[in-house]
């Protein structure tokens, strides 16, 4: 199974998706179509595209400002919305880069209802290790 | 007691902070200087705002009801996250923290 489809399992799934670190929508799957589309997930991707980048930025500064640890590299970003969240990963990106590769996994995402989501299952899906190619 | 400070009784709940509406750290606890506690307080007003914004903006331009105002926001670090909700900002150890739980209690704290 791959990790979108299982990011559809988790409770309240409306969509899972992938995005390039440009943001452009690579794959998705949506459970409520006249709710979410294709299009929407688009904007979102680049929404979350520019806040993992935000993110590293802060993550940076914060770490050589205080000297604390543990914020940089970046592994996930996540927006509560009012009734929808938004949850993605760079993971595998990160494993990849360490390993010194340039062509890069695309990030991936998932976006729940507030009413049932598990932020913490969320994680666990995005975090499995994936072997690098 | 300060009722912001129970939620450092939570597992891997390291440092809360809670500030005003021009981020200025009202009080803070944990483990963290007074000094990187103004810092994170106004960290996270800042990025408070820009998340607003960014909602805001993605509901304007998809139409898609339900994305503002928004509840919160958590950045995943590498072994810490920061997590954010309303004017209540904390930093937690990811691997002790019950992040569903935080998030709850943050919610309600909030609101008091």
């Amino acid at each position: 199974m791959t990790t979108l489809d299982e990011l559809m399992r988790l409770p309240g799934a409306m969509a899972a998706f992938e995005f390039r670190g440009s943001g452009e929508l690579l794959e998705q799957r949506i459970a409520y179509p006249d709710r979410i589309n294709e299009s929407t997930l688009d904007l979102l991707a680049h929404m979350c595209s520019a806040n993992m980048s935000i993110a590293t930025m802060q993550a940076r500064g914060w770490e050589k400002v205080t000297a604390m640890t543990g914020f940089y590299p970046i592994k996930e970003f996540t927006l509560i919305g009012f009734d929808w969240s938004v949850v993605v990963s760079g993971l595998n990106r990160e494993q990849y880069k360490q390993a010194g590769k340039f062509s890069l996994p695309p990030f991936v995402g998932v976006v729940l209802a507030n009413e049932k989501a598990d932020y913490e299952a969320a994680f666990a899906i995005l975090e499995k290790q994936e072997q690098v190619q | 007691m300060s009722m912001i400070r129970r939620l450092l009784a939570l597992d891997g709940v390291n440092v809360i902070c809670h500030f005003r509406d021009d981020g200025y750290l009202i009080e803070g606890y944990g483990l963290m200087s007074h000094n990187d506690m103004g810092r994170l307080a106004q960290f996270a007003h800042d990025y408070r705002r820009m998340i607003q914004g960014n909602a805001d903006q993605l509901a304007m331009f998809t139409g898609m009801r339900g994305w503002t105002p928004p509840r919160g926001w958590v950045i995943r670090g590498v072994e810490q996250s920061v997590c954010g909700v309303a004017n209540l900002v904390c930093v937690v150890d990811n691997a002790d923290a019950p992040l569903n739980e935080i998030l709850m209690e943050l919610q309600e704290v909030s609101h008091w």
